[in-house]
């Protein structure tokens, strides 16, 4: 055969619009049972692989940990030690979770698809048939099994010990943390399975997750706070309160003492007026989550969907982010 | 009638380097390709680009006529250069899990298992094999599922003797199914045994392509290592500036 001569019979032959039509085709079937699946499978492989490495098993360990020794010791400034009630070990935890879970799910993520790609295993993966929106999204499963285990085991278990110990049955408040302790996680792991896609190496992955959980934990709300405080009116003032009362937890000190009072009065509202002229600061997902929890009742339930919302909002850019970056990776 | 397969006007540039370009021919269902070529030349470009892995600068490959979709690649196997598995994973879950993607049962898994033999070796972790059985590993999983094409980088790298014949043993089985093989390979010896027709790239370029027999005839050697000696020294210039001074 003529290596010269052949491409041109060969172009003949190849309908065009045929070699279109395929990708298409290929699309619609995402959605099969097989690529169903393969989703599944892939899920149950990082689910199953984080298992036997520990990491489940730690997890579980340290957030019930967490939420028994927080709830144990949430009111050692005022002296007291011993269960709260969900109320108070709400607030308590607020702190911790801001912190720890943006930094769990980035962590979980991390390494998702840049570790298979140091390991070499991605290609024989996506030769054996996977697409990789499917993979990604198997991956971004296995890591929400992983993350959503522990955290569901750690407060179902705390929230039952409290439950029994303590005798209190308002729950909604523990309730509406777990969910959005749990939102709060799938944001997270959505961003550290971006930086995954990103990333070349393991190594870049982790300092960018690291300083990706920075800027969310400590430094958006800094330039929040130093908009405002640029801004120099009477109002800015009043919001600057609001939001550190919302973003760096002093507040939870004067909700315990509240709580502390006689007629056990209510806290001061610290965040009524988040879905004001301040609602810009909740397109960060760690102030959402703090907003949420801490809001008055009447602001609860909206601000509840808009965590929702905001949730869904960001993880369906961050992943739809990384399935465009990742079908375009050569590897 | 269509090609099994078509490589068309294929290109691949990296920045400014040129790995592949204008790499056009044709594969006839159930030959044996021997992929030949120096280190860079391009081999595992073109490999990439066919399993999807590398995307075409320009051109395109089909399959009886069609583009390539990730449900052709089902039907698949692959042996990477350096086979890459789950070292903490044991053999048997290291085939399952892959025969699984590929729909295909554990069952089959077992019994590819059985043919690479390995599969007294099941419950132990993939990260404690030797070098071959991990190749071996490889292999199986490869073969799992009867695949219509198979696409084989650098397969003889470091085999013994007997690994050696075991693998073109296996190789030639599956051509008797009704396999086709693209086997890219520095090991001439080890391929020419097996391949009906020879692919060679030289520098991105596809330098020769054609049946054995015609590839040997055609450069005056009675062995493929000679053939391929004679079309390189043809094209690449240092060699050619030597043989005119």
């Amino acid at each position: 055969m003529n290596s010269e001569s052949a491409p041109v019979a060969i172009m003949e032959r190849v309908p065009p619009r045929a070699l279109e039509a395929r990708p298409q085709a290929d699309r619609a079937a995402v959605f099969s049972m097989r690529a169903l699946r393969q989703v599944f499978l892939l899920a149950g492989k990082e689910f199953g692989d984080r298992l036997r490495s520990g990491w489940v098993l730690a997890c579980v360990l340290v957030w019930l940990g967490a939420v028994i020794f927080t709830s144990l010791f949430g009111l050692v400034q005022i002296g007291h030690v011993g269960l709260q009630g969900y109320e108070r070990t709400v607030v308590s935890l607020l702190n911790l979770v801001q912190y720890l879970v943006p930094l769990l799910g980035l962590l979980l993520g991390h390494d998702l698809v840049v570790g298979e790609r140091e390991e070499r295993t991605l290609p024989l993966l996506l030769a054996a048939g996977v697409s990789r929106g499917r993979l990604l999204l198997g991956k971004f499963c296995g890591g929400a099994a992983t993350l959503a285990v522990p955290l569901g085991l750690g407060f179902a278990i705390a929230g039952a010990a409290i439950g029994f110990s303590v005798q209190d049955r308002a729950l909604t408040g523990f309730l509406l943390l777990a969910g959005s302790t749990l939102l709060l996680g799938l944001v997270f792991l959505g961003i550290g399975l971006l930086i995954s896609v990103l990333c070349r190496t393991r190594v870049r992955a982790l300092v960018t997750t690291l300083l990706v959980w920075g800027v969310f934990v400590f430094v958006l709300d800094l330039v929040a706070l130093g908009l405002l405080v640029s801004l120099q009116s009477p109002a800015a003032a009043q919001e600057i309160e609001v939001l550190c009362d919302t973003t760096h937890l002093n507040a939870s000190v004067d909700i315990h003492t509240a709580f502390d009072l006689p007629n056990n009065a209510p806290p001061s509202e610290p965040t009524s007026s988040l879905t004001g002229s301040l609602s810009w600061v909740l397109l960060n997902p760690v102030a959402l989550f703090r907003a949420v929890n801490l809001a008055a009742a009447p602001d609860q339930a909206a601000l509840l969907g808009i965590n929702g919302l905001l949730a869904g909002v960001w993880l369906a850019g961050v992943l739809g982010f990384a399935a465009w970056r990742m079908r375009r990776l050569d590897l | 009638m269509i090609p099994f397969l078509e490589f068309i006007h294929l290109a691949k540039n990296y920045g400014s380097l040129s790995a592949l370009t204008e790499v056009s021919f044709l594969v006839e269902r159930q030959s044996v390709v021997a992929l030949l070529g120096p280190n860079g030349a391009g081999k595992s470009t073109l490999f990439g680009c066919l399993l999807g892995l590398v995307h075409p600068t320009a051109g395109r490959i089909a399959l009886r006529g069609q583009p390539i979709t990730d449900a052709d690649r089902v039907r698949f196997g692959y042996v990477s250069e350096r086979v890459a598995l789950y070292p903490q994973r044991t053999v048997l879950e290291n085939a399952r899990l892959f025969a699984r993607l590929k729909g295909q049962t554990d069952a089959e898994a077992t019994r590819q298992l059985e043919r690479v033999g390995l599969a007294s070796l099941g419950h132990r972790r993939a990260g404690q094999l030797s070098k071959g059985m991990w190749q071996r590993l490889g292999l199986a999983i490869a073969l799992c599922g009867e695949p219509e094409l198979l696409v084989l980088d650098e397969p003889f790298n470091g085999l013994d003797p007997v690994l050696l014949d075991t693998l073109r043993t296996i190789l030639r089985a599956e051509n008797r199914r009704g396999a086709t093989l693209l086997i890219s390979t520095h090991t001439m010896s080890a391929v020419e045994p097996l391949a009906t027709h020879v692919a060679i790239l030289l520098e991105g370029r596809l330098a020769a392509y054609g049946e054995l027999h015609d590839v040997r005839r055609a450069n005056g050697g009675d062995s493929l290592e000679a053939a391929y000696h004679h079309i390189a020294r043809q094209r690449h210039p240092v060699a050619q500036a030597k043989e005119a001074a």
